[in-house]
């Protein structure tokens, strides 16, 4: 009963926060926090179980049924643990905003929708919720109002339908073809389905998938969604709800097709998983690119959203253990650090009163030291240094690509990686690094309830980077139920031959550099105190905020790479959508207005009838 | 047993009892079509269990059919008459206080004829008996486009008239020439002796009859009347045009080619005709700045859909097909009444005066979106279950033109995704300009009418499995020829 009752408890404590908020909206607050803590527990109670069940009732003759499995679970788990932090940073930074009633009804119900897609035991049912999730989201995108939101919500509504009616014609094909669309039951059949029939159904599930999952060339909807989204939400879409993605992958790949099945579809070297894994290539590179062209807080994060998303894949097109595991850990490690980075970007947009603006920022350190120590984690796990969550998992998928023997891919990862660190500074060094500006003298520190959310996944980061046995084992658990080895693991590390990783060894290492560094500072160092500004001019005299170290950061290399860094799947689909509507300003023109014309078309109707009739007679 | 021949008499006497009605007092005649759709509603809800064991055949003038005009109460009509008697009581409740100024009783009792003509052609047996009831229709709908008697109504009606006399004109011709062939004008009767004849004699009376009444379904290219005339009537009769006088249309094609005709291979032109409808109103609805000429066009896309659906002629698709009919009738009345009233707030037609409506008006804004869901197809709304079916009839003909054709379908709702979400936000996100945001509701009376409207889209959407199964007898009576013909000519 346990997994119907956190469904309902999902969907009612949405409704029922919207009829709160409508008595008093510190009632609403508090049942919100309850509602989402209630489900943390919940799905923390079913950590381990594994059974799929029938649902007393279904659609149109096909039956429900949910299903609960280490898969759904790790999904599970990240949805609701971010969902709860979400809301309760909320708390301040909507504060005082318009229509929160319904910004924390979308945001439980958009949880509880991909809560549904998770548990779901068929697709039908997967399919609706994921439908659900999808116009719910689309509800909250534009919330905050003005173009930029709105035109980001209709690009976003606009690519997930394309991808919805994809999936519904690969879920009806499947339907049809084998009379049942239970996930289990399909698995079995699949097995004994028509080349053609998969690869129908595999293209249509990869559109969807890819599309959500915003690798390229369908990243287009991110970027725009992540940053004009209010921030606590951007963290759900950013670490959550893009996985619903990878989700589908593994269903699709893992759980319904399997090994045997996804070598068949394979033409000489262009198989299913190697197209894949050259899609998350592409993805990664070209987001580190475009990242490092954003002046913005929240699109270098949405970029490097887009970008994560190919390390994910791929680590998981690789299908060994050890990809597998790094891919599957990676969403885990992105969830925790792009979340924090979200509710940093939040932070600082919320005290100095909306700016995201890179240029415009600078010198926050001392102001809000929260928040640096946040950003200054979460880069470090976005880039992956050692110590960090973000290391353990690249660097799996870096070992298994290498093992792998897959060098140019391997390349491609590493590419990005130096890309992260270029923005990744550029983020921290231009809001926290630098100059003040005088406008913003007098910023607060962060709240305390957004404080610690934030202090919670700074925690997490280091847990995670100190002691990956501990998630690596549920990874392990995810890994194992999709059929693949698991790995060997101690809480440090892993221990066996194919490829060592003990972090004790390195923390000692960074322990002694850190030592030497310090120690070389100490004897040889004479430093004396300056002025920022002093510091800036070499002494001389300057006028205070003139100069902005965080002005045109990169301008040499943004003048470099700018012109061969076009988003051309953008300006293609925008082009695309210019197009549709030219050509229905041209269709339209068939309704002249004119009536004679309309009893002309009429007769012509007729006279084209009897023509064919006459002509070929097929009546 | 109730007699089917009520669902017709009943509301007819109402209608030229009107201004009698009137004379006792003024505000009388406004309950009367609510009291006639009420009664039908029951009398339909009370029938359908019976029909959907047998068909009733009413016979009127004691003589056994060939011989005497027949009504063929079968499931489809019987169905057809409840969602006409309950589009038209939902309506008419909106109609209460939307309709307050012009020729009041005059609008009511044209309603009710128009009601009475839409459900005289789906129980009718007889295409003589067709025609009038559906010339009924059609003039009763003429007079309503011209309501407000403003330049633009006058204007679409005008144009309405003209194509839909040519419309009747050559519907007439067809009726004649099959009276000339067989000397009888009894569906069924034609319906048996049809083979007898040599192909050509047959052809013509169906282009004729295939013309005449695709002018009224809104077929692509005989749908340029709609949507002038429905962007130019009083919101509610919109509602009425849109969610049933061309499915009424619809309907008699249909029963023309299925049963009278059994012209099965003219399927695979209407399939491209329903594509091609439906490719062209998603698009023309796609460029429009003006809110109910946008949702005129979605209209045509619809049928243009439903049409797809009848036209690969399997038991599915066919219930897919009626079921997409109820989804259309159901949300894009919806759409309508909740237009109506925030084009009577703002004062203007256009989608961009809109905006800020969400704090306006929300709970009319509200309705708005669960139309605008629904006819897109998202679950949990009704539009899924239909869509569903319709996807999944396709794909089972396993054919790749069929999967092919599906595409471009769906490339349509895409479009038509795109312009209703588009709305949607305006309602929404986007700031109104001038005027300061008060909350007003919309009358009591139209926000019952949509609620009610509301209720049935998120219900039948969530638990599609009675009206489902319903719906599929109903194809079979539709699909079924030959039991046509014995019940009627046993």
């Amino acid at each position: 009963m346990m997994v119907e009752l956190l469904l309902i408890v999902a969907f009612g404590g949405s409704l029922l926060t919207y009829v709160l908020g409508k008595l008093s909206s510190r009632l609403r607050n508090g049942f919100a926090l309850l509602n989402a803590l209630a489900l943390v527990i919940m799905i923390g109670m079913l950590y381990g179980q594994e059974f799929e069940r029938s649902l007393p009732f279904g659609f149109l003759g096909i039956q429900f049924s949910i299903r609960m499995n280490m898969l759904s679970w790790f999904f599970a788990a990240t949805i609701l643990g971010i969902g709860l932090l979400a809301v309760l940073y909320s708390f301040r930074y909507m504060k005082g905003k318009e229509r929160l009633d319904y910004y924390y009804f979308t945001l439980l119900f958009i949880n509880a929708s991909m809560l549904g897609t998770v548990v779901a035991g068929d697709l039908l049912s997967f399919f609706i919720f994921w439908e659900m999730m999808s116009w719910s989201t689309y509800l909250l995108i534009s919330l905050r109002g003005g173009g930029k939101a709105i035109f980001a919500g209709i690009k976003y509504i606009i690519m997930s339908l394309v991808g919805s009616l994809a999936m519904l014609v690969a879920i009806v094909s499947l339907y049809t073809a084998f009379g049942t669309v239970d996930i289990g039951e399909l698995a079995v059949h699949m097995q004994s389905a028509s080349l053609g029939l998969a690869l129908l159904v595999v293209i249509l599930f990869s559109i969807t998938f890819v599309i959500i999952n915003a690798l390229w060339p369908f990243h287009t909807w991110l970027p725009d969604a992540h940053a004009e989204a209010v921030s606590p939400f951007s963290a759900i879409l950013s670490a959550v709800l893009v996985r619903k993605g990878l989700y589908g992958l593994f269903l699709l790949m893992y759980v319904i097709l399997g090994f045997s099945f996804l070598d068949r579809l394979a033409v000489g070297a262009i198989s299913f998983s190697n197209v894949l894994a050259w899609i998350g290539a592409i993805t990664i590179v070209f987001a580190a690119f475009r990242a490092l062209l954003q002046n913005d807080s929240k699109r270098i994060l949405a970029w490097s959203t887009v970008g994560q998303g190919g390390y994910m894949v791929l680590g998981v097109s690789v299908a060994t253990s050890m990809g597998m595991a790094g891919g599957t850990f990676h969403i885990l490690n992105h969830c925790i650090y792009i979340a924090l980075l979200f509710f940093v970007a939040g932070a600082i947009e919320h005290r100095t009163g909306g700016i995201r603006d890179l240029d415009s920022l600078g010198g926050l350190i001392k102001k809000m030291p929260v928040a640096f120590v946040g950003g200054l984690v979460g880069i470090f796990g976005l880039i992956g240094l050692p110590l960090t969550n973000g290391f353990v998992s690249k660097w799996l998928i870096y070992k298994s690509l290498i093992l792998e023997g897959r060098p140019f891919l391997a390349f491609a990862a590493f590419l990005g990686t130096w890309g992260t660190i270029l923005y990744g500074y550029k983020f921290i060094h231009n809001i926290f690094l630098g100059q003040l500006p005088d406008e913003l003298r007098d910023v607060k520190r962060v709240p305390f309830t957004m404080a610690v959310p934030i202090m919670v996944l700074v925690v997490l980061v280091f847990l995670f980077g100190v002691l990956p046995g501990i998630p690596l084992s549920v990874v392990n658990q995810v890994g194992t139920y999709m059929g693949f080895e698991p790995l060997d693991l101690n809480v440090w590390g892993i221990p066996s031959e194919s490829g060592t990783l003990n972090v004790v060894n390195l923390l000692a290492a960074i322990a002694v550099a850190g030592f030497l560094v310090w120690l070389l500072f100490k004897t040889l160092g004479r430093s004396t105190r300056v002025d920022q500004s002093d510091n800036y001019a070499a002494g001389a005299a300057i006028p205070r905020g003139r100069y902005g170290f965080t002005r045109e950061f990169y301008a040499p290399l943004y003048r470099i790479v700018s012109p061969y860094v076009k988003d051309f799947p953008d300006a293609l689909f925008l082009w695309i959508a210019d197009r549709t509507k030219a050509l229905g300003g041209m269709t339209r023109k068939i309704y002249s207005g004119y009536v004679g014309s309309y009893v002309m078309y009429i007769v012509l109707f007729l006279a084209a009838l009897v023509f064919v009739q006459l002509t070929w007679s097929p009546w | 047993m109730v007699s089917p021949v009520l669902l017709i008499a009943v509301p007819l006497g109402l209608a030229f009892a009107m201004p009698l009605i009137a004379l006792i007092s003024r505000r009388l005649p406004r309950f009367v079509p609510l009291v006639a759709c009420a009664f039908n509603l029951i009398v339909a809800i009370r029938l359908i269990p019976t029909v959907l064991s047998a068909p009733v055949i009413q016979r009127i003038g004691g003589f056994s059919p060939p011989f005497c005009i027949n009504l063929f109460a079968g499931p489809v009509g019987v169905m057809f008459a409840g969602l006409i008697a309950l589009a038209g009581l939902v309506i008419a409740i909106y109609a209460l206080s939307y309709i307050r100024t012009g020729p009041t009783v005059r609008y009511h009792m044209l309603y009710m004829l128009l009601l009475v003509g839409a459900t005289g052609v789906v129980l009718t047996g007889d295409v003589f008996n067709l025609f009038v009831f559906f010339e009924v229709l059609c003039i009763s709908s003429y007079a309503l486009v011209a309501y407000f008697g403003d330049r633009n109504g006058l204007e679409a009606a005008a144009k309405y008239l003209i194509q839909g006399a040519v419309g009747s004109a050559l519907l007439l011709m067809g009726i004649g020439l099959l009276y000339g062939l067989f000397g009888t004008l009894n569906m069924a009767d034609i319906a048996s002796r049809i083979g007898s004849v040599s192909d050509i004699s047959v052809f013509v009376p169906l282009a004729l009859i295939v013309s005449g009444l695709g002018v009224e379904a809104a077929i692509f290219p005989l749908n340029a009347w709609l949507p002038d005339a429905h962007s130019s009537a009083p919101s509610s009769i919109s509602a009425i045009l849109s969610g049933i006088a061309i499915e009424v249309g619809l309907y008699a094609v249909v029963r023309m080619i299925f049963t009278v005709f059994g012209a099965t291979s003219i399927f695979m032109f209407l399939l491209f005709l329903g594509v091609l409808t439906v490719l062209m109103g998603e698009l023309c609805a796609f460029a429009q700045t003006n809110i109910k000429r946008m949702l005129a066009y979605s209209s045509i896309g619809q049928i243009g859909l439903i049409v797809f659906a009848f036209a690969m002629a399997s038991t599915i698709s066919l219930a897919g097909g009626l079921f997409q009919l109820l989804t259309h009738t159901l949300s894009k009345a919806l759409l309508f009444l909740a237009a109506g009233y925030m084009i009577h707030r703002s004062g203007s037609m256009e989608i961009s005066s809109l905006n800020g409506m969400g704090r306006r008006m929300p709970l009319t804004s509200l309705a708005f979106s669960f139309g605008a869901f629904s006819i897109v197809g998202l679950p949990p709304f009704i539009g899924f279950p239909s869509k569903f079916l319709i996807v999944r009839s396709a794909l089972e003909k396993q054919q790749t033109l069929f999967t092919l054709l599906l595409g471009f379908v769906l490339l349509g709702t895409l479009v038509e995704g795109a312009y209703f979400f588009r709305v949607v936000q305006a309602i929404y996100f986007k700031k109104s300009g001038d005027e300061p945001a008060s909350r007003s509701l919309a009358p009591a009376l139209p926000l019952i009418s949509m609620l009610i409207l509301a209720v049935l889209i998120i219900f039948v959407g969530i638990y599609p499995q009675p009206v489902a199964d319903a719906l599929s007898t109903a194809a079979s009576d539709l699909l079924d020829r030959a039991a046509y013909i014995g019940s009627v000519l046993r």
